[in-house]
């Protein structure tokens, strides 16, 4: 297999599968503007969160790891049901601005914290699939195949599938897709539209928490982690399209596997600003993304 | 049956209602009439609690739900169909109706799989239809399954706000045959229209209001006799 | 009477403490560095006055004109550099190095407000993030340039009447720029131009429908404030003699928007009450300084939960207390409305009006036309168009077809800020106030005009007032007053720009039975006066008293027209609203 064949094919992998975590982030940020209409600036935060209550229960409690995730999880749920009670509903009837402000309040106590508790030190959390040299995988057709990147794909498919039949089959689904498309009406219905809506935020909680304990075997906790994740995130939703699901999923993996090969091919200093690049380029040029419909005031 | 007493509503500093009874009794089809602006969408989202009055109370068999939020009013029967129909576009028409019943605890599979069936035969394009997208339908389309979901809900009152808004006249006709045969299978409705003679048709009796009061009630047959209707729309020709 | 006798007059309370706060200022620079004297505090003065500077900035971007903007230290960072690069690598004056870091800051804040114009709320937001971040990438690692990590040290001092060889010198200096800064942004919100920055921030469409060019001024806006950051900027380089690109980064916008928001981001004071708080609130929680900006998040959230005016807030609402209500003078001559031309000419033309929303058609080929000096209503039953018809004509929506043709020229297409200048004007079905700024302050937006002085604005604007009957609470806060009131506002607003053509959406809405014979007296002194008057009314009794003709539409079409007497009598517009007798008795 000639040379750059292969090493086009790693790109690709690994571009893809950061792109998974970008569109899990993506995932979190449209479930929530869907049902809310409000721009959580702290989505990435709550990777940030998940990732180090891994480390916190499985470094420092020594628990067992699968264990450490499913109480991670399930920290994450009251994570998410925090914010949205302290930081969403207060301001649920504001406009957008202070709802913003709030968020980026949020994001900056959450970062801030997690270094105050934890040090600036990045932490190394062990891999899904432990092997004698760190992260291990299998070689295919000239492609290294790092297994906690196969497991992010894996993870990734399940649970966009899994979403899928849950808000297409189920009737609670339903509900939290009509809150989402009309909450007024919604509420008529006898709908208990508070209730969705706290239910979004703690599935966007656990969407960013499963990202972040994802990517942590890849690269360090560190307290900035979910900055970027968050940023990039959120470029991937515009350029897929605001608030469209698919858009977040697509976005996501393009955005990845963009910087995948923009590192590799013109600089690796300033990988972490391809993505910002290509946000602004389709801001200025095509600011309603890819599914997204235009974007308009009425009078 | 129910009842509306002295109720004051106001959005921020505009006054909308200034003091409206009215009441409804079981089996009745009530209509409110008025010109656009008069206040009568104000007064059915204040029963069905999307605003609560400053004065005054709403009454269902004595009991006041004024306070109440709009889920748990919906839970005592009352099921209100807005101005403007409110499909939920990305849902099919089947899901719009399922989602009708959401003011229910544990709605038995089969007894919702034969109300709807009931929808069907009530309005039979939307079988045709079960499958679509609610923004892929047509005005009226929309406005038939408004009122089904409406009623997917069992409701003591339906409450319906300008069912022939932006319809084309034949379908007017429809629209108002239907919720004629509602209330003869049982379904107390209270009907906002701005097209007085086809409600006043329709109904039993009727309550004219003028910028937020109610200025002329009675049976519906001397209303659609009585001049002062008219008025109601198109001015007294008494220059203010 | 004179521009000043107006501007005495007219000028509430506030004007005259602004001076004295000014002086009191001044003072405060003077003593503040002989007080703290060792090293230590006097370079805090430094970089208190270098990021209440910065903070001035976000009061004109985010205080005045409402858009959101974390790229603050970006810009703080293109006037630091620029200083620091012209005096060691370049060797160039400190003012030239000055005025190329402002023209830099000039560049990218006109780039990133054009950004604005298509999108607004959380791109904007993101937008200002991406800057704010890839700044900071390329100053860390152009390391050929910008010197990277390492910084640049051994910056030059500006040359000065006083050489500023110490750092006492030097605080004068800094803490002096401050106060000229304050005093300009302090200045700037009362301008014309102020004024259209806050109408912005109050409600954007309305501005846009008097008269404001909502574009340009949300670009200027944002040059503005990159300008005045880079100006911090380059304070606190020449005050600290080294830089790091550490001091330019994301966190420290945030640290900005903190201040601005604490301190309270409509004033100038305000700003500065922030950036004094949280320059030295780290130093003196000094154990606190890992958490400190944790402290910040929370205090963000807090702050705009409850109290999103910030500090400065509180203080407003002590200054209220011993507010004096001025008065308005009288003003020179009456309300000129109508324009010029022949009585019975035709103002307005619509051909083949035509606008479709998705599927829907709102409006379906309608024609008709204004004469001068007429009152012409435009009535039809809910949903036949009324409104989207005066969304056309004003230039809220773009038709998807037909003409419009407004004292000659074709309008179609034209923003709305150029129709309004063109003489049409317009009021709101659901009012648009600028809520926060009072009666006197949304008469003169609707009065100002690109041509003209502060003077004849003023002038207009009284008129205007005066005319409507409202002169008694001229300065209260329109959220405060009774929707009455509001109204007349509203109609003020719109008569102060002297239209042609006034649009009126239902103006009858909400208003008892006297409010609405006020307003029937009123519209009828206006026709007097030779204003041509289109009004959407849904109140008969109102249209039979105002109007000599009707235009009545039906499902997007228009179904008749004639006087209105013969409207209202033609049988297929009683159908239109009562329905169809026999029809429904057949049901």
């Amino acid at each position: 297999m000639p040379e750059s064949l292969s090493m086009n094919g790693q790109l690709l992998f690994a571009g893809l599968a950061i792109g998974s975590v970008y569109a899990l982030v993506a995932l979190g940020f449209v479930m929530i503007f869907r049902a809310t209409n409000v721009v959580n600036f702290a989505q990435g935060e709550f990777s940030m969160l998940g990732a180090y209550f891994l480390f916190m229960l499985w470094h420092g409690l020594e628990l067992n790891y699968f264990a450490a995730i499913l109480v991670a999880l399930l920290i994450m749920v009251g994570v998410g049901l925090i914010f949205e009670i302290t930081v969403y509903y207060p301001l649920r009837n504001r406009t957008f601005l202070p709802v913003i402000i709030a968020t980026i309040g949020a994001s900056i106590m959450f970062q801030n914290g997690a270094l105050a508790v934890f040090g600036p030190s990045p932490e190394k959390v062990r891999p899904v699939v432990e092997t004698t040299s760190g992260t291990g995988g299998i070689m295919l057709a000239g492609v290294f195949f790092d297994y906690q990147y196969v497991i992010i794909l894996l993870v990734t498919v399940l649970l966009v599938g899994l979403q899928y039949l849950f808000f297409e089959y189920t009737v609670l689904g339903k509900k939290m897709q009509a809150t989402s498309q009309d909450k007024d009406m919604a509420r008529l219905l006898g709908i208990p539209v508070a209730f969705m809506i706290a239910l979004t935020f703690i599935y966007s909680s656990l969407l960013g928490g499963l990202s972040g304990m994802l990517v942590a075997p890849i690269f360090f906790v560190t307290h900035k982690m979910g900055a970027t994740l968050g940023l990039k995130a959120f470029a991937a939703t515009i350029c897929g399209g605001f608030g469209d699901v698919r858009g977040a999923i697509l976005g996501g993996l393009a955005l990845g596997v963009i910087e995948s090969f923009g590192a590799a091919y013109i600089s690796a200093i300033y990988k972490d600003g391809f993505s910002f690049l290509v946000l602004i380029l389709f801001l200025l040029l095509r600011p309603q993304g890819i599914f997204g419909e235009k974007v308009a005031e009425k009078a | 049956m129910f009842e509306v007493r002295d109720v004051h509503v106001a959005y921020g500093a505009v006054t909308a209602l200034r003091g409206i009874s009215l009441e409804v009794r079981e089996g009745e089809i009530v209509c409110l009439l008025g010109a656009n602006g008069a206040g009568k969408s104000t007064t059915l989202r204040t029963v069905s609690g999307l605003l609560h009055p400053l004065r005054g109370e709403v009454l269902l068999d004595g009991r006041p739900i004024h306070r109440l939020s709009a889920e748990a009013i919906a839970k005592q029967g009352i099921s209100h169909v807005p101005e403007g129909r409110h499909v939920f576009p990305g849902l099919t028409v089947r899901e719009n109706l399922v989602l009708g019943t959401s003011n229910q605890s544990n709605v038995r599979r089969d007894e919702m799989e034969a109300d709807i069936a009931r929808m069907f035969k009530l309005f039979p394009d939307l079988e045709r239809l079960k499958h679509a997208l609610g923004w892929t339908l047509s005005g009226g389309q929309q406005q038939m399954l408004a009122i089904a979901r409406g009623l997917m809900a069992r409701p003591q009152i339906l409450l319906m706000d300008e069912p022939s808004l932006g319809l084309a006249p034949i379908l007017v006709q429809e629209v108002f045959r239907v919720i004629k045969e509602i209330n003869i299978g049982g379904t107390t409705i209270l009907l906002v229209e701005q097209n007085a003679t086809m409600a006043l048709a329709i109904s039993h009796r009727g309550y004219v209001m003028e910028t937020g009061r109610i200025v002329l009630q009675g049976p519906a047959r001397d209303l659609l006799q009585n001049p002062q209707v008219r008025d109601a729309y198109l001015g007294g020709g008494k220059p203010a | 009477m004179s521009s000043n006798e107006i501007k005495k007059a007219t000028g509430f309370h506030w004007l005259r403490p602004g001076y004295l706060a000014l002086v009191l200022g001044a003072v405060v620079v003077i003593l503040l560095p002989l007080l703290f004297t060792s090293r230590y505090t006097t370079n805090l003065l430094i970089l208190c006055a270098s990021w209440g500077i910065a903070t001035l900035g976000l009061v004109v971007v985010l205080g005045y004109t409402g858009q959101i903007s974390l790229a603050q230290a970006a810009f703080y960072g293109l006037g630091a550099y620029a200083v620091a690069l012209g005096t060691t690598r370049w060797g160039v004056d400190w003012w030239l190095a000055l005025i190329l870091g402002l023209a830099a800051a000039v560049l990218a804040g006109a780039v990133l407000g054009s950004t604005t114009l298509k999108l607004g709320g959380h791109y904007l937001a993101m937008v200002t993030i991406c800057f704010q971040i890839i700044y900071t990438l390329i100053n860390t690692n152009w390391i050929a340039v910008t010197g990277g990590p390492d910084g640049i040290s051994n910056i030059k001092r500006p040359p000065f009447f006083v050489p500023l060889n110490s750092a006492q010198k030097y605080a004068w200096f800094a803490l002096g720029a401050l106060l000229l800064v304050a005093g300009l942004v302090w200045w700037l919100r009362d301008t014309a131009l102020g004024r259209a920055m806050r109408a912005i921030r109050e409600n954007e469409l309305a501005a846009e429908a008097l008269g404001v060019d909502t574009r340009r001024v949300k670009v200027i806006a944002f040059i503005l404030s990159a300008v005045i950051a880079a100006l911090g900027g380059a304070i606190y380089a020449s005050g600290y003699l080294y830089i790091s690109p550490d001091s330019f980064n994301f966190d420290h916008a945030v640290a900005f928007l903190a201040m601005v928001l604490v301190g309270g981001s409509e004033s100038a004071l305000g700003a500065i009450l922030g950036a004094t708080l949280l320059t030295f609130l780290p130093e003196w929680l000094r154990d606190l300084k890992r958490i400190y900006l944790v402290i910040y998040g929370c205090a963000i959230i807090l702050v705009i939960v409850f109290m999103p005016e910030g500090l400065w807030g509180y203080v407003k609402l002590i200054g209220r207390r011993f507010a004096r209500t001025a008065v308005l003078p009288s003003a020179r001559g009456t309300l000129r409305v109508g324009g010029r031309g022949m009585a019975g000419e035709e103002i307005l033309r619509v051909e083949g009006l035509v606008k479709h929303f998705g599927g829907v058609k709102a409006v379906d080929g309608v024609d008709f036309s204004v004469r001068r000096g007429e009152v012409h209503a435009l009535i039809g039953p809910n949903g036949s168009g009324k409104t989207t018809i005066i969304n056309l004509l004003s230039g809220l929506y773009v038709p998807s077809a037909g003409r419009i043709r407004f004292l000659g020229r074709d309008i179609v297409g034209l923003r709305p800020s150029r129709i309004a200048h063109a003489g049409m004007a317009r009021s709101f079905q659901n009012l648009r106030l600028f809520r926060e700024l009072s009666m006197w302050e949304n008469v003169l937006v609707g009065a100002q005009r690109e041509v003209g002085s502060e003077a004849d604005t003023q002038e207009r604007a009284v008129a205007a007032i005066e005319f409507v009957g409202a002169s008694d609470k001229a300065h209260e806060i329109c959220r405060n007053l009774p929707y009455g009131h509001q109204k007349l506002v509203e109609l003020a607003r719109a008569l102060a720009g002297e239209p042609d053509l006034l649009l009126l959406d239902e103006p009858g809405a909400g208003l008892n039975q006297t409010e609405k014979q006020e307003l029937v007296r009123l519209l009828k002194r206006l026709n007097d006066m030779g204003l041509t008057i289109l009004i959407v009314e849904h109140d008969m009794s109102l249209v039979s008293s105002v109007a000599s003709v009707a235009t009545v539409l039906n499902f997007g079409k228009k179904i008749a027209e004639g006087t209105v007497d013969e409207v209202l009598r033609h049988h297929g517009v009683v159908e239109a609203y009562l329905g169809n007798r026999e029809v429904a008795l057949g049901v």
